[in-house]
């Protein structure tokens, strides 16, 4: 991923955490869309009120709960996880078949009929998004898609349509100029940072929140585009080999060489005494 | 009906030990059979949280770098023409073989298509670590097969492509060393993309060149430990003195390898290092009885010439040394701060006992039916044959009268 391409006009979710009622409409909405199973959950298995307990094959996207105390009050926070379309996205890079793809528009999707179930990606997703079809023989990984079908046919995405107050969707450009305009608006109202901004070398999901993003659970992540780390050491690739390659016959030529060399002086040696022997 | 009843004859003569690796391969084969047929959730421990389990860290991380003496050896003996180590390349040559086939068959397990593997080839992406490995695994796998060719022809007297063979003997050993420094390489670069998953301890961008040097001590190391259980438990010469040789070479490595291990944790790593006390002695224990008291240990004469010794040292390498590190690079430091841990389900193990069991069972057989100890360097004639005619029995010999 040597390349970067221009980002700002990609479609991108600005969730507006303190906005978030916790309606879980996305929720729904998403499994709806996608037409995913139900699952069946079991009540405060996961880090709080949530459920299901965590993403997984049957759910793309969820609203996690945090219950935190200010002022001598317990509040709550709410933070709906799903995919964040990276820029440069980590299961891109890794995917030995190009399953999957950072389509122009912004959504990464996947090719569910390439996939042949390494599941590198879910190990390089610095976010932990990739799910696998555990209940499955022969299982496939599954993702939010950004509903690529419903924007190729010019409507949102489900889980924004359905949000009541918090998702924004638009280009890169405006969304970030939003969340920096509300930033700059209720200084007392937000916590001082955009995650996704920069996050992994920047999504197309921005999240603002009232409280540190560490303290709702948000993942910590580098702000370098994953793929360069192991790009940084896979370009030497070629190199490494002619190298060796050309090093190693180098110098097995050169001992076989002397080997046949002194061969030769020998058969000589014996050539020149053998006849006089023979008469 | 006789080809059978041959064989079962020659079945119940075999020793206990032989006996009970076929009962736990059998298993394994049944094990993986369940896995095919319930899905890997149902058999194994895996799940989001752990999408790599015990396969891919042992049956393929670590099972890649055990298999590595055949590409050291073979680069020592033919490219630096060290000849009287030729003993030693044919036994190391076959656990290569034995040790890439299986890393392939632990590579299909544990993938969730295994009837699209082909799909590498037809949508390759070049980006991908994956993609280099299984393109490398694959092209060594077939290099190390030709190179097992040689004694299979020597057993049926195919004179003919044993004359082909050794033509290419040497472009396939120069051929199989570089692949194999491509793929023990990469396979560190795997855990690059890790980044804020994979603890600091290991985590560093040199990971890929600490893989290739450690590939290369426990490849000379396993060429010990391998010379000298057969010399003791199949009869086989002593080769303490040739091994003697490979000692020498080892502590060069470790050192290096301790040396750039100490210079990353140091200086590349991003802090805090030692937060976190299970990981810590994991890590305390990989550097000193892998590394730091096999160096001691080999830069003594005494130890590097006597064979007890050797082997002792040899199996602190294999075992802390590299296994260790790479479970710790692929699973422990992989693990978070108050995470579930991942332990595998019985069926997994078993498949890996299974797998290892092979290993052993199949090196014990080859050993039992196809010259590769016998195969020593007075008897063979290095000059690149010039015509395509039948070897004689013993050409070298003529050669000198
Ligand atoms: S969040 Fe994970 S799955 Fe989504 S694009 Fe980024 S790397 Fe890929
Ligand atoms: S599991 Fe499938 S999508 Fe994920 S990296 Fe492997 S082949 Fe690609
Ligand atoms: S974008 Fe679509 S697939 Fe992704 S979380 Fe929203 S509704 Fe689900």
């Amino acid at each position: 991923m040597s390349a970067t391409r221009d980002f700002s006009q990609d479609r991108t979710f600005l969730i507006d955490m303190t906005r978030c009622t916790g309606c879980r409409a996305c929720q729904v909405a998403c499994k709806q869309w996608n037409q995913m199973k139900a699952e069946k959950t079991v009540f405060f298995t996961g880090e709080g009120y949530q459920n299901p307990p965590a993403m997984s094959e049957y759910t793309l996207t969820k609203v996690k709960f945090r219950d935190y105390e200010k002022n001598g009050h317990n509040q709550f926070a709410f933070y709906k996880e799903m995919c964040m379309h990276c820029n440069e996205p980590a299961c891109v890079s890794v995917c030995p078949v190009s399953a999957f793809i950072k389509t122009p528009e912004g959504p990464v999707v996947y090719d569910t009929k390439r996939c042949i179930g390494c599941r590198f990606c879910m190990v390089a997703c610095p976010f932990g998004v990739p799910k696998y079809q555990w209940s499955k023989a022969l299982p496939l990984v599954v993702k939010c898609t950004g509903c690529y079908s419903r924007l190729k046919a010019g409507l949102k995405p489900a889980c924004a349509k359905a949000c009541p107050s918090a998702i924004s969707y638009g280009s890169r450009t405006d969304m970030i100029q939003e969340a920096k305009r509300r930033l700059a608006a209720r200084p007392d109202r937000y916590f001082n940072k955009i995650y996704g901004l920069e996050e992994a070398g920047g999504t197309s999901v921005l999240y603002l929140t009232e409280q540190p993003f560490d303290d709702l659970g948000f993942k910590h992540v580098t702000k370098r585009p994953l793929p360069s780390l192991t790009w940084a050491a896979l370009r030497f690739v070629p190199g490494v080999f002619l190298t060796m390659g050309g090093s190693l016959a180098f110098i097995s030529w050169l001992t076989h060489r002397k080997d046949r060399l002194r061969k030769e002086e020998e058969a000589k040696k014996s050539a020149t005494i053998q006849p006089e022997e023979g008469e | 009906m006789s080809a059978i009843a041959s064989i079962k004859q020659e079945i119940k003569g075999y020793h206990m030990f032989i006996k009970t690796l076929m009962l736990l391969v059998a298993a394994g084969v049944l094990a993986a059979a369940a896995r095919f047929i319930f899905g890997l959730g149902t058999t194994t421990n895996l799940s989001d949280v752990y999408p790599w389990g015990l396969w891919i860290s042992f049956d393929v991380v670590t099972s890649v770098p055990l298999a590595a003496g055949a590409f050291v050896l073979g680069a020592v003996v033919h490219c630096f023409h060290i000849k009287k180590l030729e003993p030693l390349v044919r036994p190391a040559i076959v656990t290569g073989f034995l040790g890439y086939s299986l890393v392939c068959i632990g590579l299909i397990l544990d993938l969730g298509q295994p009837q699209r593997g082909w799909h590498v080839f037809a949508y390759p992406n070049l980006h991908s670590p994956m993609f280099e490995v299984a393109l490398c695994v694959m092209s060594y796998t077939t290099v190390a097969c030709l190179e097992f060719l040689s004694p299979v022809c020597e057993k049926f007297g195919f004179h003919i492509p044993l004359r082909l063979l050794r033509t290419i003997e040497v472009p396939l050993i120069v051929l199989g060393a570089a692949i194999a420094t491509l793929h023990q390489s990469t396979i560190g670069t795997f855990f690059l993309i890790a980044v804020d998953k994979l603890h600091n301890l290991w985590y560093n961008p040199l990971l890929p060149m600490l893989f290739w040097i450690s590939a290369v001590f426990t490849g000379l190391a396993i060429v010990i430990v391998e010379a000298i259980m057969v010399h003791r438990y199949l009869k086989q010469p002593d080769e303490t003195e040739l091994l003697a040789t490979l000692t020498k070479i080892i502590p060069w490595f470790l050192g290096i390898y301790l040396f750039i291990k100490v210079y990353t944790l140091f200086f590349l790593s991003a802090r805090p290092l030692f937060d976190r006390p299970g990981l810590t002695i994991l890590f305390l224990m990989e550097v000193v009885l892998g590394i730091i008291i096999p160096l001691i240990m080999f830069m003594s004469k005494r130890i590097r010439t006597d064979s007890r010794w050797q082997l002792r040292a040899a199996s602190m390498v294999v075992f802390f040394g590299l296994v260790l590190n790479r479970f710790n690079v692929s699973m422990f430091g992989l693990i978070q701060k108050d995470q579930k841990i991942y332990y595998p389900s019985f069926l997994e193990s078993v498949v890996t006992v299974g797998i290892i069991a092979a290993h052993i069972l199949f090196f014990a057989l080859i050993a039992r039916y196809f010259p590769i100890f016998e195969h020593h360097p007075e008897e063979v004639d290095y000059s690149i044959p010039d015509r395509f005619h039948r070897i004689e029995k013993h050409p070298v010999t003529e050669k000198t009268i």
